[in-house]
């Protein structure tokens, strides 16, 4: 793992949005309760740099020009993003403690910890075509910039 | 004279599989790859894309009461997040019409559409709970 060009920051992606099926309104509250103090103590901390519920219709777009437009994915899998966290950490063993931390893992949510890179890897792989890459984008930009004046 | 609205929705694109890359020959890549920045720069140019960053293909997932830690997601994966952007856009049609551009989509990327919410919806199932208890306490 290619750890210099990480940021010190790692996205937490939470799986599993129904977590509080099953749960009585007093659990439910309790639970509440707990993962609010959880962020709001992450927070205080300047631990949290963005943190987002994502609601639950969502769409998969896939084939040439997007040509594919599905529903999805359903909440009800245990796969599904209910929402994300992009956390400030030292390395990733802080960033998987604090994510194991998480009280909705009690109730079946799982955590994705994964680390957030300034560049992509499929860059990485070609580091090459990047320079020229950078500048057509640069000439691109330039015109699109041009056009709009 | 048009009006134009200021609300805007926020929308995440998380961009599934990557190793779509590989058996691409090296036109296929620069393309894809110069594609990319100059779609990313032009979003944010127009103010539609806030920011956005790719993922290391490896992390970690924690799951159970036990809080086990496993190696994952597995790198080489059709489903796995290799990244995102954050939209702040119109509506959710153009949230679509942005990720169907997507430059890696020809070679069998695949975008996820997704609101950002408000507020969670379970924390609003938790607040209408203690609302009807307040509404019962009061009849």
């Amino acid at each position: 793992m290619n750890t210099e060009t990480t940021t010190g920051e790692y996205m937490l992606l939470f799986r599993g949005p129904h977590w509080d099926r099953g749960l009585t309104p007093d659990q439910l509250q309790q639970a509440m309760d707990k993962v609010m103090a959880w962020f709001e103590g992450l927070n205080e901390g300047g631990k949290i740099k963005s943190a987002q519920p994502l609601g639950t219709q969502g769409r998969i777009i896939s084939g040439t020009n997007g040509r594919f437009v599905l529903d999805g994915p359903f909440a009800e899998s245990k796969e599904a993003v209910g929402g994300y966290l992009v956390l400030r950490a030292a390395n990733l063993n802080e960033a998987v403690e604090i994510a194991r931390s998480m009280p909705t893992l009690s109730y079946g949510v799982s955590v994705e910890v994964r680390p957030i890179l300034a560049e992509c890897p499929i860059f990485q792989r070609h580091p090459d075509l990047v320079q020229r890459a950078r500048e057509r984008a640069i000439q691109a930009e330039q015109l699109w910039v041009a056009a709009a004046a | 004279m048009s009006t134009t609205s200021t609300a805007k929705s926020d929308y995440l694109l998380l961009f599934r599989g990557n190793v779509w890359d590989r058996g691409l020959s090296p036109a296929q890549l620069q393309k894809v790859v110069s594609d990319w920045m100059a779609w990313f720069e032009r979003l944010k140019a127009e103010g539609k894309c806030v920011g956005g960053n790719p993922l290391e293909d490896e992390g970690k997932v924690i799951s159970g009461k036990q809080r086990t830690v496993a190696d994952g997601p597995f790198a080489e994966s059709k489903e796995a997040i290799g990244g995102y952007f954050y939209l702040t856009v119109a509506d959710e049609m153009e949230a679509i019409e942005i990720a169907k551009q997507c430059p890696g989509l020809e070679y069998g990327s695949v975008v996820e559409v997704r609101p950002v919410a408000d507020e969670c919806s379970i924390k609003q199932r938790a607040q209408e709970y203690s609302n009807h208890e307040l509404a019962g306490a009061t009849a």
